[in-house]
């Protein structure tokens, strides 16, 4: 054959190997496997020895903040805790909302991860429903057990969380409690800048 | 004698009968699940936390069907809501508790924790849930929950012998006698009487009015309530506080900090992990 046609082809079998390895990750997988796979992999960065002493905060933070990142769905979090009052803000307020949460609610789940970083994780089950799904987790503790559920919602990049549901407790659902007092008695700004104080100084 | 015996072996039926599920085997069911393989391909060492997967278990106390857990992510979901008529009593009593926490609480509970190794403090933290069993018998009878019951009984009889007056728990080792957990509070909003309003109450926390009602019912049901004198059941109470706080140490403070409102955050959080027991 002629050059050109195996300069195509091998082209083709480089182009297709390449796009096999630059899938996403959690491509494909279920709704379980997304949230196994980040968490172990948090859990991983969390007691990596090499990451243990103070000059590898920086680069242990920055790995933690990008499995968060690809783990939840912020604008879908941050929309779906201001809820109705979503519309009193304006673009550039909804902007900075959900950067600002997000880093606040990353900061909080990483926090707690690490605080639970040596107690055993326990994946137990996942329901699913077209493009939903709940996965049932366990965190096992010496004197107690504490169910984590995660709410997914199937993106384009995969499964995001878009709630967590601690012993019983939507955190989506009480941080909306949460605003809505703000919103009512102090409003957006007011919001942004308790925001901007939690979030500020920590996170990326 | 002869009637120590017939007591004895009676007794050991009995309990034998508890630890055997119907159909399954007398042997604690461990999860015995593979271990997921690790996507780095990294070996893991015996101190490391092991993550498993367990396959849907089929578990003995199925809950309430949770199909409503998939609906649309977008749309407004139904909130909690809570009445707060007493607003300034109860932000007053909340930082009321959360004094009593950081200067009183938090201080006794970490010397204690300094001086009994943790085994000790859950042996304790064991003692007290063992012996508070009537409160959650109560509530397992007064919802008509008779399987629940029946595996409260048998887990009381089960950890008081072989548990040792309840400080061991060898019965968390079997699915079937560890039902989720009742109280009179949930059986009074299982019979559909609503929360009415929020309250907070000094040291005792956030409660609504029917479980205030559901707290009075427990104060009858616990046996340490009825030690003589007054003051030795008060200490007894006291220690299973401290003791208690001493193994939880940290979560308050976390709360603290994850919330924009704790006030507001606590609220809403207590009526929520309040209404998933009660339709449980």
């Amino acid at each position: 054959m002629t050059k050109r046609v195996m300069g195509l082809r091998i082209f083709l079998v480089a182009f297709s190997f390449l796009s096999f390895v630059s899938l996403p990750p959690a491509f494909g997988s279920t709704a379980l496997e997304a949230v196994e796979t980040n968490v172990s992999a948090v859990l991983d960065v969390l007691r990596d020895p090499a990451l243990k002493d103070d000059s590898a905060k920086e680069a242990k933070e920055k790995k933690l903040w990008s499995i968060a990142d690809t783990m939840f769905d912020y604008p879908g979090l941050s929309k779906r805790t201001l809820g109705k009052n979503w519309e009193t803000l304006n673009s550039k307020q909804q902007e900075e909302f959900t950067d600002l949460f997000s880093t606040h609610l990353g900061n909080v789940y990483l926090d707690r991860i690490l605080a639970y970083s040596s107690e055993k994780v326990v994946f137990d089950k996942e329901k699913t429903k077209e493009d939903r799904a709940l996965v049932n987790t366990r965190v096992l503790g010496p004197s107690k057990e504490i169910p984590v559920d995660y709410r997914m919602v199937l993106k384009d990049a995969g499964w995001k969380v878009y709630d967590v549901v601690i012993e019983g407790v939507s955190l989506v659902e009480n941080y909306r409690s949460q605003f809505k007092e703000i919103l009512k008695d102090k409003g957006p700004e007011y919001l942004l800048e308790t925001l901007r104080e939690k979030a500020g100084d920590k996170g990326r | 004698m002869r009637y120590f015996l017939l007591v004895f072996a009676v007794l050991a039926a009995f309990l034998l009968g508890c630890a055997h599920e119907q159909g399954a085997p007398l042997s604690p069911v461990v999860p015995d699940a593979a271990v997921t393989g690790n996507a780095q391909g990294k070996d893991r060492s015996e101190s490391l936390p092991v993550l498993e997967r367990e396959l849907d278990a089929g578990l003995p106390f199925d809950g309430v069907e949770e199909s409503d857990e998939l609906d649309d992510p977008d749309a407004q979901e139904e909130e909690v809501r809570i009445s707060d008529p007493l607003v300034y009593w109860n932000k007053a009593m909340f930082h009321f508790n959360d004094k009593v926490y950081f200067w009183l609480l938090k201080p006794v509970a970490t010397g204690y924790k300094a001086i009994l190794p943790e085994p000790v403090r859950i042996g304790v933290k064991n003692f007290f849930h063992n012996i508070t069993f009537p409160i959650r018998f109560a509530g397992c009878v007064l919802q008509a929950k008779g399987r629940e019951a029946t595996a409260e009984a048998c887990r009381f009889m089960f950890n008081s012998f072989f548990g040792v007056a309840g400080f061991g728990n060898p019965a968390k080792n079997y699915p079937h006698l560890n039902p989720p957990e009742e109280d009179p509070g949930q059986a009074f909003g299982r019979w559909g009487i609503g929360n009415g309003f929020y309250i907070v109450w000094p040291v005792l926390g956030p409660s609504t009015l029917r479980d205030s009602a559901g707290l009075a019912a427990n104060h009858f049901l616990n046996p340490v309530s009825y030690v003589e004198p007054a003051r030795d059941s008060f200490a007894i109470t006291g220690a299973r506080v401290v003791n208690n706080s001493s193994l939880t140490l940290g979560d308050y403070e976390a709360f603290k900090k994850a919330a924009i409102d704790p006030y507001a955050s606590m609220r809403n959080g207590y009526v929520q992990e309040r209404k998933k027991k009660v339709e449980r």
